[in-house]
């Protein structure tokens, strides 16, 4: 079952991975490992689950803007995501991702959150603004 | 976007690297928030000062700027770094995080920057003024600078920030725009609320529910600067409030309406007891009440504060095994040791530590080795972020009862 969501480019690339989906914002400080790509946030849903090679798909970012610099030691580390989704982006992230150069989409014409289930095949092209659940 | 002459020219290299790698970021920044021009900045607070959020990697990026001529146009103080630069070896911090903090720190200072390593620049004179375009990171000193001050800027990221310190601009969107400054949610406080805890609690509360919205709070008559400082912490922690105003107290709010700009809130919340008593139920995670850490100062503590844990400690004694740390910036210490202060408060087994805090700090490392078992605090912000950053259990009360749990070493005991 194909189904193809069409967003904002935020920041451009191609990516394809299996998501990792939230209903949560998602803090880097404190509640990402950067060293491992484990959530560690306590209370948060995707909490002890691995971020690493993913399509991150959350609503925005929220608290330390310390978040920028980890998303992109996090990629250095080799356990960034390889794309991120949000309903609406929030600066912080964005600036993590434009250095990262992970690709980045928001304002899809369904809500992604509840679009896109974990465990899903995702195929991202940011250039065009484009997501393809290619397998569920 | 629209590009001044100058601005053509540094993104086409003529200043540079540096210069030109910082442009070609703001503009993208600029391009995705649908900004027309950029505006002149001239007073930056750093984020990504600290190696626990720079890593190896921010270290080099910071480093290559610097050892390409980077030089700082705009005034810049530093956030809170890693370690605290006199006695890390005591507090436990890492040889390795040291180094690597000297690396970045010296890289910053370099550019230009002042190696302050506070989060709370506001106490030590890097003030703007209402209205004045700021380039700040570090999430509770830009909800202070744009609610408290009415200083204009957007939620930094540490490569924004840089970018702007290099070049002097940053993109015009978001809360630089006055319509973008105007209430959107109300929060009514039915309650009345005292000291850093119960508004911190207050934010956090918020913060859940505002997102990156603007809330407007009724019914706060009054609250110090002490309190209003934990208030911003909590609603940036929690959410990603960057902006927020108090009707009759706040430079933008000096009645409900005009913070709304006479628009409707998009919805409105009560906070009475009964709010207040969840969310600092929500603060308190775990069960159990052992502590081995009191920690004050998140933001960093003000001299009030200081005075008022001096006198909440003369003549007793910190519990043998408990550690009690006030964070703090450099001149504050300073101005504590000249009060006298800090004499009551070492004479009581309490320790400053400066440079850093307990969240931009190897907490996690140093909580393993020296074997420590709970945390307890006055601040929300402290509350929210150590279960993931110091793997800690974490007591969340008034300053009274962090007090008391530093002499008695268990949190909730009279």
């Amino acid at each position: 079952m194909e189904k193809i969501l069409h967003g904002r480019k935020v920041v451009g690339g191609k990516a394809k991975g299996v998501a990792l989906v939230t209903g949560e914002p998602i803090c880097f400080l404190g509640g990402i490992d950067v060293k491992t790509g484990t959530v560690t946030e306590v209370g948060h849903p995707l909490y002890g689950q691995c971020i690493a090679g993913k399509v991150l798909v959350f609503p925005t970012g929220k608290g330390s803007t310390g978040g920028s610099y980890l998303i992109y030691e996090a990629v250095n580390n080799g356990v960034g995501p390889c794309a991120m989704i949000n309903r609406a982006v929030e600066q912080v992230t964005v600036i993590g991702c434009i250095i990262s150069e992970i690709p980045m989409l928001d304002r899809l014409d369904s809500d992604p959150v509840t679009a896109i289930k974990t465990g899903d095949v995702v195929e991202v092209n940011a250039d065009e603004g484009t997501l393809k659940v290619v397998s569920a | 976007m629209q590009l001044t002459r100058e601005e053509e020219e540094m993104l086409a290299g003529k200043s540079g690297y540096p210069v030109q790698k910082s442009m070609e970021i703001l503009v993208q920044l600029g391009e995705i928030y649908d900004a027309k021009k950029m505006i002149p900045v001239s007073n930056v607070h750093m984020p990504g000062s600290s190696v626990v959020v720079a890593g190896e990697a921010g270290t080099k990026f910071v480093e290559k700027m610097a050892g390409l001529d980077g030089k700082f146009c705009a005034m810049t103080t530093l956030n809170s770094g890693a370690v605290n630069f006199d006695d890390w070896r005591e507090v436990g911090y890492p040889e390795e995080t040291f180094l690597l903090q000297t690396r970045l720190t010296n890289a910053y200072q370099a550019m230009g920057a002042i190696p302050c390593h506070t989060c709370t620049p506001y106490l030590i004179g890097n003030c703007p003024r209402k209205g004045e375009h700021v380039a700040w990171g570090e999430s509770s000193a830009i909800a202070f600078a744009n609610s408290v001050l009415g200083a204009r800027t957007n939620r930094e990221g540490g490569p924004s920030a840089l970018a702007a310190a290099l070049t002097g601009r940053v993109p015009e969107y978001g809360y630089h725009l006055s319509e973008n400054r105007l209430g959107q949610i109300r929060v009514d406080v039915s309650t009345q609320l005292s000291g850093v805890d119960e508004f911190g609690a207050l934010g956090y509360w918020v913060g859940t529910r505002a997102g990156s919205k603007v809330p407007v709070f009724t019914g706060i008559t009054s609250v110090s600067a002490d309190e209003i400082k934990t208030l911003g912490a909590g609603l940036a922690s929690s959410g990603a409030v960057a902006l927020y105003h108090i009707a009759g107290i706040t430079p933008e709010a000096p009645t409900c309406d005009a913070a709304f700009g006479g628009r409707k809130p998009g919805e409105v919340f009560e906070f009475s007891k009964k709010e207040l008593a969840e969310a600092k139920t929500s603060l308190n995670k775990h069960e159990g009440q052992e502590i081995s850490v009191v920690c004050i100062g998140c933001p960093h503590a003000s001299i009030t504060e200081i005075e008022e844990i001096a006198a909440g400690l003369a003549g007793k004694k910190v519990k043998s095994h408990v550690e009690f740390w006030i964070t703090t910036a450099l001149p504050i210490r300073s101005l504590a040791e000249r009060c006298g202060y800090a004499k009551v408060i070492e004479a009581a087994g309490g320790r400053f530590v400066i440079d850093t805090c307990p969240i931009l700090s190897p907490m996690a490392e140093v909580a393993k080795k020296k074997g420590y078992t709970g945390l307890a605090t006055n601040s929300s912000k402290l509350a929210h972020y150590a279960p993931g950053q110091w793997a800690l259990p974490t007591y969340y009360g008034s300053l009274q009862a962090c007090l008391t749990a530093a002499v008695t070493g268990k949190f909730g005991e009279r």
